[in-house]
Protein backbone atom coordinates (compact mmCIF):
# COMPACT_ATOMS: atom_id res chain seq x y z
CA UNK A 1 0.00 0.00 0.00
CA UNK A 2 0.99 3.35 -0.43
CA UNK A 3 2.14 5.58 1.99
CA UNK A 4 -0.62 8.08 3.42
CA UNK A 5 -0.60 10.75 5.64
CA UNK A 6 -4.28 11.55 7.26
CA UNK A 7 -4.49 14.85 9.17
CA UNK A 8 -6.46 15.15 11.97
CA UNK A 9 -8.11 18.59 13.85
CA UNK A 10 -6.49 18.73 17.37
CA UNK A 11 -9.09 17.95 19.84
CA UNK A 12 -12.13 15.59 20.26
CA UNK A 13 -13.13 15.58 16.51
CA UNK A 14 -9.72 14.13 15.84
CA UNK A 15 -9.94 11.38 18.83
CA UNK A 16 -12.96 10.57 17.76
CA UNK A 17 -11.96 10.38 13.67
CA UNK A 18 -8.92 8.42 15.07
CA UNK A 19 -11.16 5.98 17.01
CA UNK A 20 -12.72 5.12 13.46
CA UNK A 21 -9.47 3.05 12.62
CA UNK A 22 -9.13 1.11 15.85
CA UNK A 23 -8.88 -3.11 15.59
CA UNK A 24 -7.94 -2.31 11.80
CA UNK A 25 -4.71 -2.73 10.03
CA UNK A 26 -4.06 1.28 10.32
CA UNK A 27 -4.46 1.59 14.27
CA UNK A 28 -1.56 2.77 15.97
CA UNK A 29 -0.20 2.67 19.69
CA UNK A 30 0.60 5.97 21.27
CA UNK A 31 0.81 6.98 25.11
CA UNK A 32 -2.09 8.79 26.20
CA UNK A 33 -0.39 11.64 28.12
CA UNK A 34 1.86 12.06 24.84
CA UNK A 35 2.31 15.85 23.34
CA UNK A 36 3.63 14.09 20.13
CA UNK A 37 1.80 15.80 16.97
CA UNK A 38 2.46 13.15 14.66
CA UNK A 39 2.46 9.20 15.08
CA UNK A 40 3.27 6.02 12.90
CA UNK A 41 2.37 3.07 12.85
CA UNK A 42 5.22 0.07 13.31
CA UNK A 43 5.54 -0.19 9.38
CA UNK A 44 5.84 3.83 8.82
CA UNK A 45 3.09 2.97 5.98
CA UNK A 46 0.47 5.41 7.35
CA UNK A 47 1.19 9.05 9.34
CA UNK A 48 -1.15 10.91 11.74
CA UNK A 49 -0.54 14.59 12.67
CA UNK A 50 -2.74 16.62 14.74
CA UNK A 51 -3.41 20.48 13.64
CA UNK A 52 -5.35 23.00 14.69
CA UNK A 53 -8.88 22.47 13.07
CA UNK A 54 -8.81 25.15 10.37
CA UNK A 55 -5.09 24.37 9.35
CA UNK A 56 -6.15 20.29 8.01
CA UNK A 57 -7.99 21.73 5.07
CA UNK A 58 -4.25 23.76 4.41
CA UNK A 59 -2.67 20.69 4.75
CA UNK A 60 -4.63 18.33 2.70
CA UNK A 61 -4.67 21.40 -0.52
CA UNK A 62 -1.47 22.01 -0.32
CA UNK A 63 -0.68 17.47 -0.18
CA UNK A 64 1.26 17.91 2.99
CA UNK A 65 -1.74 15.47 3.87
CA UNK A 66 -3.32 13.22 1.69
CA UNK A 67 -6.47 13.02 3.71
CA UNK A 68 -7.76 15.10 6.17
CA UNK A 69 -10.85 14.73 9.09
CA UNK A 70 -12.03 18.07 9.58
CA UNK A 71 -15.54 19.32 10.65
CA UNK A 72 -17.70 20.75 7.96
CA UNK A 73 -17.93 24.22 9.70
CA UNK A 74 -13.90 24.72 9.04
CA UNK A 75 -14.24 23.30 4.99
CA UNK A 76 -17.07 25.97 4.83
CA UNK A 77 -15.07 28.80 5.89
CA UNK A 78 -11.77 27.85 4.41
CA UNK A 79 -13.20 26.84 0.97
CA UNK A 80 -10.52 24.90 -0.30
CA UNK A 81 -9.58 23.16 -3.37
CA UNK A 82 -10.32 19.84 -1.97
CA UNK A 83 -12.45 16.74 -2.61
CA UNK A 84 -14.69 15.74 -0.04
CA UNK A 85 -15.54 12.84 0.30
CA UNK A 86 -17.41 11.05 3.05
CA UNK A 87 -20.14 12.43 5.62
CA UNK A 88 -18.55 10.60 8.21
CA UNK A 89 -21.25 10.85 10.32
CA UNK A 90 -20.19 11.74 13.81
CA UNK A 91 -19.31 15.74 15.21
CA UNK A 92 -23.28 16.45 14.75
CA UNK A 93 -23.89 20.00 14.92
CA UNK A 94 -24.88 22.96 12.85
CA UNK A 95 -24.03 26.68 11.92
CA UNK A 96 -26.79 28.98 13.48
CA UNK A 97 -27.60 32.69 14.05
CA UNK A 98 -28.44 33.46 17.75
CA UNK A 99 -29.41 36.44 19.63
CA UNK A 100 -31.46 37.96 21.84
CA UNK A 101 -35.22 37.05 21.58
CA UNK A 102 -37.47 38.98 19.84
CA UNK A 103 -34.21 40.46 17.94
CA UNK A 104 -34.81 40.83 14.16
CA UNK A 105 -32.16 39.29 11.80
CA UNK A 106 -34.10 41.29 8.93
CA UNK A 107 -33.73 45.05 9.76
CA UNK A 108 -34.45 47.05 6.67
CA UNK A 109 -31.66 50.01 6.30
CA UNK A 110 -29.51 49.28 9.66
CA UNK A 111 -26.55 47.72 9.52
CA UNK A 112 -26.73 44.38 11.44
CA UNK A 113 -23.59 43.84 13.30
CA UNK A 114 -22.46 40.47 12.89
CA UNK A 115 -20.03 38.93 16.09
CA UNK A 116 -18.47 35.19 14.69
CA UNK A 117 -15.46 33.09 13.92
CA UNK A 118 -16.37 32.40 11.09
CA UNK A 119 -16.11 35.43 8.95
CA UNK A 120 -15.94 34.20 5.47
CA UNK A 121 -18.96 31.78 5.99
CA UNK A 122 -20.69 34.70 7.46
CA UNK A 123 -20.15 37.03 4.61
CA UNK A 124 -21.11 33.85 2.16
CA UNK A 125 -24.69 33.19 4.07
CA UNK A 126 -25.73 37.36 3.65
CA UNK A 127 -24.34 37.70 0.24
CA UNK A 128 -27.79 37.49 -1.54
CA UNK A 129 -30.20 38.46 1.55
CA UNK A 130 -30.04 42.32 0.99
CA UNK A 131 -29.13 42.90 4.27
CA UNK A 132 -25.81 45.41 4.92
CA UNK A 133 -23.98 43.75 7.73
CA UNK A 134 -20.80 44.39 10.04
CA UNK A 135 -18.99 41.42 10.64
CA UNK A 136 -16.77 41.42 13.53
CA UNK A 137 -14.33 38.29 13.72
CA UNK A 138 -13.82 37.00 16.90
CA UNK A 139 -11.63 34.31 18.35
CA UNK A 140 -13.48 32.75 20.68
CA UNK A 141 -16.02 33.05 23.45
CA UNK A 142 -18.74 34.82 20.98
CA UNK A 143 -21.69 34.94 22.93
CA UNK A 144 -20.26 37.28 24.90
CA UNK A 145 -20.25 39.74 21.91
CA UNK A 146 -24.07 40.89 22.02
CA UNK A 147 -24.22 40.58 26.13
CA UNK A 148 -21.67 43.28 25.93
CA UNK A 149 -23.00 45.39 23.00
CA UNK A 150 -20.16 44.21 20.72
CA UNK A 151 -22.95 43.02 17.98
CA UNK A 152 -26.05 42.27 17.52
CA UNK A 153 -25.95 38.73 16.52
CA UNK A 154 -23.97 36.20 16.51
CA UNK A 155 -23.33 33.32 13.60
CA UNK A 156 -21.22 30.46 15.76
CA UNK A 157 -22.02 26.42 16.03
CA UNK A 158 -24.61 25.00 17.71
CA UNK A 159 -24.19 21.73 19.62
CA UNK A 160 -26.98 21.35 22.23
CA UNK A 161 -27.67 25.22 22.87
CA UNK A 162 -26.85 25.44 26.54
CA UNK A 163 -23.94 27.71 26.38
CA UNK A 164 -26.44 30.05 24.17
CA UNK A 165 -28.98 29.46 27.51
CA UNK A 166 -26.09 29.94 29.71
CA UNK A 167 -25.28 33.29 28.50
CA UNK A 168 -29.49 34.20 27.71
CA UNK A 169 -29.45 33.80 23.52
CA UNK A 170 -31.42 31.69 21.56
CA UNK A 171 -31.26 30.52 18.35
CA UNK A 172 -32.94 33.40 15.85
CA UNK A 173 -32.32 31.05 12.27
CA UNK A 174 -30.68 27.56 11.76
CA UNK A 175 -27.89 27.37 8.73
CA UNK A 176 -26.24 24.67 7.31
CA UNK A 177 -25.71 21.61 9.51
CA UNK A 178 -22.15 20.15 10.03
CA UNK A 179 -20.55 16.90 10.87
CA UNK A 180 -17.01 15.53 10.75
CA UNK A 181 -15.99 15.21 6.61
CA UNK A 182 -12.99 13.44 4.99
CA UNK A 183 -11.44 15.18 3.00
CA UNK A 184 -8.66 14.31 0.19
CA UNK A 185 -5.53 16.78 -1.88
CA UNK A 186 -7.25 16.10 -5.39
CA UNK A 187 -3.64 14.70 -6.79
CA UNK A 188 -3.21 11.78 -3.83
CA UNK A 189 -6.81 10.99 -4.85
CA UNK A 190 -5.36 9.71 -8.36
CA UNK A 191 -1.78 8.61 -7.27
CA UNK A 192 -3.04 6.52 -4.37
CA UNK A 193 -6.48 5.84 -5.20
CA UNK A 194 -6.63 2.00 -4.02
CA UNK A 195 -5.53 3.16 -0.67
CA UNK A 196 -8.25 6.33 -0.25
CA UNK A 197 -10.67 3.39 -1.42
CA UNK A 198 -9.67 1.58 1.37
CA UNK A 199 -9.62 4.21 3.66
CA UNK A 200 -13.07 5.30 2.36
CA UNK A 201 -14.59 2.05 2.84
CA UNK A 202 -13.29 1.66 6.58
CA UNK A 203 -14.90 4.57 7.23
CA UNK A 204 -17.72 3.39 6.81
CA UNK A 205 -18.25 4.19 2.88
CA UNK A 206 -19.47 2.33 0.31
CA UNK B 1 8.24 32.23 -7.44
CA UNK B 2 9.64 34.19 -4.40
CA UNK B 3 13.29 34.66 -4.09
CA UNK B 4 16.08 35.52 -1.39
CA UNK B 5 18.99 36.62 -3.64
CA UNK B 6 19.31 37.87 -7.06
CA UNK B 7 21.73 35.25 -8.34
CA UNK B 8 19.36 32.47 -7.20
CA UNK B 9 16.55 34.62 -9.42
CA UNK B 10 18.65 34.88 -11.99
CA UNK B 11 19.66 31.04 -12.06
CA UNK B 12 16.07 29.80 -11.89
CA UNK B 13 15.20 32.70 -14.71
CA UNK B 14 18.05 30.79 -17.08
CA UNK B 15 17.18 27.35 -16.20
CA UNK B 16 13.12 28.14 -17.39
CA UNK B 17 14.43 29.82 -20.02
CA UNK B 18 15.81 26.67 -20.96
CA UNK B 19 12.96 24.50 -20.60
CA UNK B 20 10.60 27.08 -22.53
CA UNK B 21 12.71 27.01 -25.75
CA UNK B 22 13.02 23.00 -25.61
CA UNK B 23 8.97 23.27 -25.28
CA UNK B 24 9.20 26.15 -28.38
CA UNK B 25 10.95 24.46 -30.51
CA UNK B 26 8.67 20.74 -30.08
CA UNK B 27 5.46 23.30 -30.60
CA UNK B 28 7.26 24.63 -33.75
CA UNK B 29 8.27 20.75 -34.59
CA UNK B 30 4.80 19.91 -34.35
CA UNK B 31 4.08 22.75 -36.95
CA UNK B 32 2.52 25.36 -34.06
CA UNK B 33 3.23 28.90 -34.43
CA UNK B 34 3.70 31.54 -31.58
CA UNK B 35 1.52 33.96 -30.71
CA UNK B 36 1.65 36.94 -28.43
CA UNK B 37 -1.59 37.55 -26.41
CA UNK B 38 -2.47 41.25 -25.32
CA UNK B 39 -1.77 42.32 -21.77
CA UNK B 40 -5.55 43.45 -21.36
CA UNK B 41 -8.91 42.50 -22.35
CA UNK B 42 -12.16 43.52 -22.43
CA UNK B 43 -13.93 42.57 -18.23
CA UNK B 44 -17.69 42.35 -19.71
CA UNK B 45 -17.05 39.63 -22.61
CA UNK B 46 -15.11 38.13 -19.90
CA UNK B 47 -17.26 38.17 -17.31
CA UNK B 48 -20.24 36.96 -20.16
CA UNK B 49 -18.57 33.85 -21.18
CA UNK B 50 -17.54 32.97 -17.41
CA UNK B 51 -20.53 32.90 -15.70
CA UNK B 52 -19.95 30.62 -13.35
CA UNK B 53 -16.16 32.10 -12.51
CA UNK B 54 -15.51 34.26 -9.53
CA UNK B 55 -14.86 37.74 -11.68
CA UNK B 56 -13.34 39.43 -8.11
CA UNK B 57 -10.19 37.26 -8.94
CA UNK B 58 -9.21 39.52 -11.87
CA UNK B 59 -6.92 42.11 -11.80
CA UNK B 60 -9.24 45.14 -12.99
CA UNK B 61 -7.45 48.38 -14.87
CA UNK B 62 -9.49 51.23 -15.85
CA UNK B 63 -9.07 52.58 -19.32
CA UNK B 64 -9.07 56.46 -20.35
CA UNK B 65 -12.91 56.49 -20.88
CA UNK B 66 -13.59 54.89 -17.70
CA UNK B 67 -13.94 51.38 -19.41
CA UNK B 68 -12.60 48.66 -17.13
CA UNK B 69 -10.18 46.15 -18.60
CA UNK B 70 -8.49 43.17 -16.91
CA UNK B 71 -4.95 41.38 -17.26
CA UNK B 72 -5.06 38.54 -18.78
CA UNK B 73 -6.23 35.84 -16.33
CA UNK B 74 -6.29 33.04 -18.99
CA UNK B 75 -4.84 33.03 -22.40
CA UNK B 76 -7.11 31.15 -24.30
CA UNK B 77 -9.72 33.70 -24.46
CA UNK B 78 -7.54 36.20 -24.88
CA UNK B 79 -5.98 35.07 -27.93
CA UNK B 80 -9.40 34.05 -29.83
CA UNK B 81 -10.10 37.75 -30.00
CA UNK B 82 -6.84 38.36 -31.73
CA UNK B 83 -7.75 35.44 -34.02
CA UNK B 84 -10.70 35.61 -34.98
CA UNK B 85 -10.56 39.42 -35.87
CA UNK B 86 -8.69 38.84 -38.90
CA UNK B 87 -9.25 34.72 -39.12
CA UNK B 88 -11.56 33.23 -41.94
CA UNK B 89 -11.56 29.55 -40.42
CA UNK B 90 -9.49 28.25 -42.81
CA UNK B 91 -6.99 26.32 -43.61
CA UNK B 92 -7.02 25.38 -39.60
CA UNK B 93 -4.34 27.32 -37.41
CA UNK B 94 -2.14 25.92 -34.88
CA UNK B 95 -1.11 28.28 -32.29
CA UNK B 96 1.65 28.49 -29.10
CA UNK B 97 1.73 30.71 -26.65
CA UNK B 98 4.60 31.85 -24.12
CA UNK B 99 3.41 34.49 -21.53
CA UNK B 100 2.16 35.37 -17.81
CA UNK B 101 -1.45 35.04 -16.75
CA UNK B 102 -2.83 37.76 -13.71
CA UNK B 103 -4.94 36.82 -10.69
CA UNK B 104 -5.39 38.87 -7.41
CA UNK B 105 -4.21 37.00 -4.24
CA UNK B 106 -5.36 37.45 -0.78
CA UNK B 107 -3.86 40.31 0.89
CA UNK B 108 -3.90 42.44 -2.11
CA UNK B 109 -1.28 40.66 -3.72
CA UNK B 110 -0.96 40.04 -7.42
CA UNK B 111 -0.26 36.31 -8.92
CA UNK B 112 1.82 36.79 -12.01
CA UNK B 113 1.96 32.79 -13.21
CA UNK B 114 4.38 31.41 -16.50
CA UNK B 115 2.30 29.56 -18.91
CA UNK B 116 2.79 28.05 -21.75
CA UNK B 117 0.32 25.95 -23.95
CA UNK B 118 -0.94 25.36 -27.58
CA UNK B 119 -4.56 25.72 -29.58
CA UNK B 120 -5.30 23.86 -32.15
CA UNK B 121 -8.37 25.85 -34.67
CA UNK B 122 -10.20 24.64 -37.72
CA UNK B 123 -8.82 21.10 -37.18
CA UNK B 124 -10.93 17.96 -37.50
CA UNK B 125 -12.40 17.30 -33.93
CA UNK B 126 -11.06 13.63 -33.69
CA UNK B 127 -7.52 14.49 -35.20
CA UNK B 128 -7.67 17.66 -32.75
CA UNK B 129 -8.02 15.67 -29.73
CA UNK B 130 -6.16 12.92 -30.56
CA UNK B 131 -3.00 15.43 -31.54
CA UNK B 132 -3.16 17.91 -28.41
CA UNK B 133 -3.60 14.69 -25.84
CA UNK B 134 -1.19 12.97 -27.28
CA UNK B 135 0.86 16.31 -26.90
CA UNK B 136 0.00 16.78 -23.40
CA UNK B 137 1.26 13.21 -22.92
CA UNK B 138 4.56 14.34 -24.18
CA UNK B 139 4.93 16.90 -22.47
CA UNK B 140 4.19 15.27 -19.02
CA UNK B 141 6.84 12.78 -20.00
CA UNK B 142 9.64 15.71 -19.81
CA UNK B 143 9.32 16.13 -16.44
CA UNK B 144 10.55 12.57 -15.86
CA UNK B 145 8.37 12.06 -12.43
CA UNK B 146 5.39 8.87 -13.28
CA UNK B 147 2.34 11.11 -14.09
CA UNK B 148 -1.30 10.92 -14.89
CA UNK B 149 -3.74 12.67 -17.09
CA UNK B 150 -7.25 12.81 -15.83
CA UNK B 151 -9.54 12.53 -18.84
CA UNK B 152 -13.15 13.38 -19.20
CA UNK B 153 -15.65 15.12 -21.09
CA UNK B 154 -17.85 18.09 -19.87
CA UNK B 155 -20.39 17.92 -22.92
CA UNK B 156 -21.55 14.52 -21.37
CA UNK B 157 -23.55 15.73 -18.61
CA UNK B 158 -24.00 19.17 -20.32
CA UNK B 159 -26.83 17.29 -22.10
CA UNK B 160 -27.53 15.31 -19.45
CA UNK B 161 -28.38 18.64 -17.59
CA UNK B 162 -30.07 20.22 -20.74
CA UNK B 163 -32.70 17.28 -20.43
CA UNK B 164 -32.83 18.29 -17.29
CA UNK B 165 -33.49 21.85 -17.29
CA UNK B 166 -33.02 22.33 -13.61
CA UNK B 167 -32.96 26.22 -12.34
CA UNK B 168 -29.67 28.05 -12.37
CA UNK B 169 -28.77 27.73 -9.07
CA UNK B 170 -29.96 24.39 -8.52
CA UNK B 171 -27.30 23.36 -11.26
CA UNK B 172 -25.08 25.24 -10.05
CA UNK B 173 -25.38 23.67 -6.52
CA UNK B 174 -25.24 19.66 -7.99
CA UNK B 175 -22.52 20.64 -10.13
CA UNK B 176 -20.23 21.68 -7.18
CA UNK B 177 -21.25 18.67 -5.15
CA UNK B 178 -20.44 16.01 -8.15
CA UNK B 179 -16.77 18.31 -8.72
CA UNK B 180 -16.01 17.87 -4.61
CA UNK B 181 -17.01 14.23 -5.45
CA UNK B 182 -19.48 14.99 -2.51
CA UNK B 183 -20.88 11.37 -2.68
CA UNK B 184 -23.21 12.04 0.41
CA UNK B 185 -23.72 15.59 -0.43
CA UNK B 186 -25.24 14.56 -3.73
CA UNK B 187 -27.25 11.84 -2.31
CA UNK B 188 -29.00 14.03 -0.10
CA UNK B 189 -29.63 16.88 -3.09
CA UNK B 190 -30.88 14.01 -5.50
CA UNK B 191 -33.39 12.49 -3.17
CA UNK B 192 -34.75 16.27 -2.68
CA UNK B 193 -34.73 16.89 -6.28
CA UNK B 194 -36.41 13.40 -6.59
CA UNK B 195 -33.56 12.31 -9.01
CA UNK B 196 -32.57 8.86 -7.48
CA UNK B 197 -33.21 6.89 -11.06
CA UNK B 198 -30.92 9.28 -12.71
CA UNK B 199 -27.31 9.48 -13.86
CA UNK B 200 -27.16 11.28 -10.74
CA UNK B 201 -26.67 8.08 -8.69
CA UNK B 202 -23.92 6.72 -10.55
CA UNK B 203 -22.21 9.69 -11.99
CA UNK B 204 -19.12 9.71 -9.16
CA UNK B 205 -18.56 5.82 -9.74
CA UNK B 206 -18.14 6.53 -13.39
CA UNK B 207 -13.94 6.53 -13.39
CA UNK B 208 -11.13 4.11 -13.77
CA UNK B 209 -10.70 1.78 -17.45
CA UNK B 210 -12.38 3.74 -20.04
CA UNK B 211 -14.04 0.63 -21.82
CA UNK B 212 -16.03 -0.15 -18.61
CA UNK B 213 -17.15 3.18 -17.60
CA UNK B 214 -18.11 4.34 -21.53
CA UNK B 215 -20.68 1.04 -21.00
CA UNK B 216 -21.76 2.19 -17.84
CA UNK B 217 -22.55 5.79 -19.29
CA UNK B 218 -24.57 4.27 -22.39
CA UNK B 219 -26.89 2.80 -20.47
CA UNK B 220 -28.22 6.87 -19.03
CA UNK B 221 -27.79 8.21 -23.06
CA UNK B 222 -30.95 10.38 -23.78
CA UNK B 223 -30.06 12.83 -26.41
CA UNK B 224 -27.97 13.51 -29.11
CA UNK B 225 -25.44 16.02 -27.25
CA UNK B 226 -24.86 12.70 -24.43
CA UNK B 227 -24.49 10.36 -27.80
CA UNK B 228 -21.92 12.61 -29.42
CA UNK B 229 -19.74 13.05 -26.50
CA UNK B 230 -19.69 9.06 -26.17
CA UNK B 231 -18.96 8.92 -29.73
CA UNK B 232 -16.01 11.07 -29.31
CA UNK B 233 -14.53 9.18 -26.40
CA UNK B 234 -14.64 6.26 -28.07
CA UNK B 235 -13.00 7.32 -31.07
CA UNK B 236 -9.81 8.38 -28.53
CA UNK B 237 -10.24 5.41 -26.49
CA UNK B 238 -9.34 2.89 -29.67
CA UNK B 239 -6.52 5.79 -30.31
CA UNK B 240 -5.11 5.59 -26.87
CA UNK B 241 -4.58 1.72 -27.03
CA UNK B 242 -3.00 2.28 -30.09
CA UNK B 243 -0.78 4.37 -29.48
CA UNK B 244 0.06 2.61 -25.62
CA UNK B 245 -1.30 5.86 -23.92
CA UNK B 246 -3.91 4.08 -21.97
CA UNK B 247 -1.48 3.82 -19.40
CA UNK B 248 -1.37 7.33 -18.47
CA UNK B 249 -4.73 8.31 -18.72
CA UNK B 250 -7.14 7.91 -15.62
CA UNK B 251 -10.79 8.59 -16.95
CA UNK B 252 -13.26 10.19 -15.00
CA UNK B 253 -16.85 11.08 -16.42
CA UNK B 254 -17.06 13.05 -13.23
CA UNK B 255 -14.99 15.65 -13.71
CA UNK B 256 -16.24 19.36 -13.77
CA UNK B 257 -14.50 21.73 -15.94
CA UNK B 258 -12.38 25.01 -14.52
CA UNK B 259 -13.75 26.90 -17.19
CA UNK B 260 -17.52 27.26 -18.41
CA UNK B 261 -16.42 27.47 -22.09
CA UNK B 262 -15.50 24.04 -22.66
CA UNK B 263 -17.73 21.61 -24.47
CA UNK B 264 -15.88 18.72 -25.09
CA UNK B 265 -13.24 16.49 -24.01
CA UNK B 266 -11.25 17.96 -20.70
CA UNK B 267 -8.42 17.06 -19.34
CA UNK B 268 -5.74 17.62 -16.36
CA UNK B 269 -1.50 16.58 -15.95
CA UNK B 270 -0.66 15.73 -12.57
CA UNK B 271 2.52 14.47 -11.34
CA UNK B 272 3.42 12.82 -8.45
CA UNK B 273 4.55 14.70 -5.45
CA UNK B 274 3.52 17.81 -6.59
CA UNK B 275 0.16 18.82 -5.37
CA UNK B 276 -1.42 20.92 -7.85
CA UNK B 277 -2.44 20.44 -11.41
CA UNK B 278 0.70 20.73 -14.13
CA UNK B 279 -1.22 20.45 -17.25
CA UNK B 280 -5.24 21.27 -18.05
CA UNK B 281 -6.74 22.10 -21.27
CA UNK B 282 -10.16 20.88 -23.41
CA UNK B 283 -12.30 22.02 -26.01
CA UNK B 284 -13.67 24.73 -26.73
CA UNK B 285 -15.82 25.04 -29.88
CA UNK B 286 -18.99 26.74 -28.20
CA UNK B 287 -16.53 29.66 -27.48
CA UNK B 288 -15.53 30.43 -30.57
CA UNK B 289 -19.00 30.94 -31.76
CA UNK B 290 -19.34 34.09 -29.44
CA UNK B 291 -16.35 35.53 -31.71
CA UNK B 292 -18.17 35.52 -34.43
CA UNK B 293 -18.11 32.01 -36.48
CA UNK B 294 -18.06 28.53 -34.93
CA UNK B 295 -14.98 26.31 -35.30
CA UNK B 296 -13.31 22.97 -33.67
CA UNK B 297 -11.25 24.16 -30.93
CA UNK B 298 -8.91 22.38 -28.24
CA UNK B 299 -6.04 23.37 -26.54
CA UNK B 300 -4.20 23.48 -23.11
CA UNK B 301 -2.02 25.30 -20.58
CA UNK B 302 1.19 24.25 -18.53
CA UNK B 303 1.98 25.84 -15.31
CA UNK B 304 5.44 26.98 -16.08
CA UNK B 305 6.31 27.52 -12.81
CA UNK B 306 5.54 24.38 -11.31
CA UNK B 307 7.51 22.85 -14.42
CA UNK B 308 10.38 24.89 -13.77
CA UNK B 309 10.40 23.85 -9.82
CA UNK B 310 9.78 20.15 -10.93
CA UNK B 311 12.48 20.03 -13.35
CA UNK B 312 15.02 21.72 -10.52
CA UNK B 313 13.83 19.06 -8.24
CA UNK B 314 14.55 16.58 -10.89
CA UNK B 315 18.27 18.15 -11.26
CA UNK B 316 19.57 18.11 -7.92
Amino acid sequence: MDRITIALAKGRLGEQGLELFENTDMEIMRDEDSRKLVFQDAEERITYIFVKPSDVVTYVEKGVADLGIVGKDVILEENKDVYELLDLDFGHCRFAIAGFKDQKVYRKNEVLRIASKYPRYVEQTFKDRGQRIEIIKLGGSVELAPLMGLSDVIVDIVETGSTLRDNGLVILEELDPISARLIVNKVSYRFKYAAIQKIQKILGGI
Amino acid sequence: MQFSTITEELQVTKFRKGIERELESYFESRGFDLIQPKIFQGYDSFVCSNLRQDSSKTVKVLGGDSRIFILRPDITTNILDQIFSKWEGRPPLKVYYNSKVYRNQTGGRILENYQMGVESLGEDSLKGDQEIIEMAVTLMHTLKEPFIIELGSSKYLDGFFKELGLAFEEESLVRELIGKKNRDGLRLKIKALGLEESILSDVLAMQGNMENVLTMARAYERNEEMAAALEELEGLKDFFSSKALLDHIHFDLAMMPDLDYYDGIIFKGYALNTPKKILSGGRYDRLTEGFGRKVSAIGFMMDMDLVTRIRIRGEA
